[in-house]
């Protein structure tokens, strides 16, 4: 079996019964073994892509192939998935050990009492809910609820897993805590993993691939290292990245970007014209002798470092700097970009540099 | 002033629970008073000696035993049967996904709004053209499935989430899996509010029954009882003899359910 390819999705588009188009064109694979993060803002398709994936809703046009072959007929108790829904969708009136060992008790391949209980308990212990084993659903925390969700998913050895924003349901500190648990249970069982994110944080800590949607469109597909480094377009570059990117409308002429409030020498063959400066925050350093001045109107601590929050003529921004610089708001300070560390993006969104 | 208010309150609580409580009172001591008794002016409400020979005369004059069997069989027949069709229909209406459904959905809608006693005289010509007048089939027939039962219960499963239903696909449930192992015991105390209306209506039915059958031996209590009241004549005490016997099943069942048939009767109303 092709290991490159294990998922395959060809040009796949989708418009529901009311004229709304979720799915533009969106071809990607996906290797074997690996967790990919389908990451965007919502509404921009990534849950209607899970859930073609499942087999839950049919693609309008194009395919999908699990190990080189087309699924889309397949109904989704046959594409050999394990599901875990955004709610967990716990069968409320069945205990734990019924939750997990029900996908064992229906459908073609049915095992007899005794099988399933053995096959349930031992994942059970693999994402260790065995003592939840005789509560109902309800008694359990969000947390717990999210591993038994997990577990009745594994529990029929799914070649795929899809998880449809398994953490949003969860508090700060245990979403990192389980995150966390996801990746690791998911190398150790060695699943193939599709995982839907709004939260680029979660995509960037736990995705071995990343694809970005937007408007129905695949932005971009890859790495996080080079969404965050290497970003195609203006939407990924503000998509990505916490604190927010800073954007600057320049004007390139002459081998110099200039701005209303700044001017900065740049030599390069780029065509003169409109574009859109993207600095990180981290890129901008305050510096005596910097060309970009600012006012410093706020400062918020975000435990190593600090953001600086400034305005430069008139418009917000925010530079990522050490704690020990000391800067304090009302100050005017003078910023400089470390090196040539931004991105340009011309007036459609495209990236020129 | 607030007792005052709480007084009033239970005052006016009083005199209606007396006025809705009286007759049943009044029918089930009457049915042991003696003929005298029951005609005596003024009227008593106890009676002297409790005449239990009244209910061994109902039995004699009129075959009570057989209307009872009969009403217990039309009752349970039609609970059982209208249970499982809406509980299917509510399944296809709320988790399908079929041509027409729309439609479908419309037309049950209009349905529901025309009145059982508008189309009684064409079922009648159905079921008497069909050969069925005198029948346990004939007496079950148009009750076995229910639009309104099925709109009640497709309330009941529409607030399970669609998850639940996506889950057990991806599980490998087949719908008759899903249904049998997921929405019945989700839904238990939709069904059973269902499963009693529907008995207390079948047991409590008289036009219907009243049309389709003539013989004795096919009779209804409820008809029996219209029956037994011309046909014993003035005899009052044995009347309301045979009315307590009728009411007796139904009265014992209210009050077992009570708290079931009243959520289900609330929640009804606050579904609209």
């Amino acid at each position: 079996m092709n290991q490159e390819n294990f998922v395959e999705v060809k040009n796949l588009r989708k418009v529901y019964d009311n004229g709304h188009v979720a799915l533009e064109d969106v071809s990607f694979s996906v290797k074997k073994g690996d967790l990919v993060c389908l990451l965007g803002p919502s509404g921009c398709g990534k849950t209607t892509m899970l859930n073609m994936l499942a087999g839950l809703l049919s693609p309008t046009s194009g395919d999908i192939l699990f190990g080189g072959k087309s699924v889309v007929k397949v109904a989704p108790k046959d594409r050999q998935i394990g599901y875990v829904f955004q709610n967990y969708a716990l069968y409320p009136h069945m205990t734990v050990l019924e939750n997990v060992m029900f996908p064992l008790t229906v459908g073609k391949n049915k095992k007899t009492k005794a099988e399933a209980k053995k096959i349930a308990e031992k994942y059970m212990q693999l994402t260790q809910i065995t003592e939840l084993a005789s509560q109902k659903p309800g008694s359990l925390s969000g947390g717990q609820q999210q591993r038994v969700a997990i577990t009745r998913a594994l529990v029929q050895e799914p070649k795929i897993l899809l998880m449809d924003e398994p953490l949003s349901n969860l508090d700060a500190r245990l979403r990192l805590k389980i995150r966390e648990e996801i990746r690791t249970l998911v190398k150790e069982v060695g699943i193939t993993t599709l995982f839907v994110t709004h939260d680029q944080e979660e995509a960037l800590s736990i995705g071995d691939q990343i694809i970005l949607f937007n408007q129905g469109f695949i932005q971009q597909d890859g790495s996080g290292q080079s969404f965050y480094l290497d970003p195609v377009n203006q939407f990924v570059a503000n998509f990505i990245g916490n604190p927010v990117i800073n954007n600057f409308e320049v004007n390139l002429q002459n081998g110099k970007l200039t701005n209303e409030a700044f001017q900065l020498d740049f030599a390069n063959d780029i065509a003169a014209g409109d574009y859109t400066m993207s600095i990180r925050p981290e890129n901008l350093e305050i510096k005596e002798d910097g060309p970009i001045k600012a006012d410093v109107f706020d400062i918020e601590l975000i435990g190593r470092e600090k953001i600086v929050k400034v305005k430069i003529n008139g418009e917000q921004y925010r530079v990522l700097t050490d704690l020990t610089v000391d800067v304090a708001a009302g100050q005017q300070v003078n910023l400089a970009v470390k090196g040539q560390k931004f991105f340009l993006f011309d007036r459609s969104g495209k990236r020129v540099f | 002033m607030e007792k005052l208010k709480t007084g009033i309150a239970w005052l006016i609580l009083i005199f209606f629970a007396i006025i809705t409580i009286y007759p049943f009172i009044y029918m089930i001591l009457g049915g042991l008073m003696s003929f005298q008794e029951t005609t005596i002016i003024p009227p008593t409400l106890v009676p002297k000696h409790f005449n239990w020979s009244n209910y061994t005369q109902v039995f004699k004059q009129a075959p009570f035993a057989q209307y009872f069997i009969n009403t217990l069989i039309v009752a349970t027949t039609t609970t059982v049967v209208s249970l499982f069709t809406s509980l299917l229909g509510a399944f296809a209406l709320v988790n399908l996904k079929f041509k027409g459904k729309k439609t479908i959905e419309v037309l049950l809608l209009s349905l529901l709004m025309v009145p059982g006693e508008a189309i009684i005289f064409t079922n009648y010509n159905t079921i008497a053209q069909m050969g069925l007048l005198n029948t346990y089939l004939g007496l079950v027939l148009p009750f076995l499935t229910s639009i309104f039962y099925m709109y009640y219960l497709r309330s009941y499963f529409g607030s399970i989430s669609d998850t639940i239903y996506k889950a057990s696909m991806i599980d490998g449930a087949s719908d008759w899996n899903y249904i049998w192992r997921i929405l019945v015991p989700m839904s238990k105390g939709g069904l059973f509010t269902v499963g009693l209306l529907s008995f207390i209506s079948g047991w409590n039915s008289f036009l219907w029954p009243l049309l389709v059958t003539n013989e004795d031996s096919m009779r209804l209590l409820n008809n029996g009882l219209t029956a037994f009241a011309s046909d014993a004549g003035s005899q009052t005490q044995l009347q309301l003899a045979a009315a307590t016997l009728t009411v007796l099943p139904i009265l014992i069942i209210y009050f077992i359910f009570r708290k079931q048939i009243i959520r289900g009767v609330v929640r009804n109303d606050l579904k609209g």
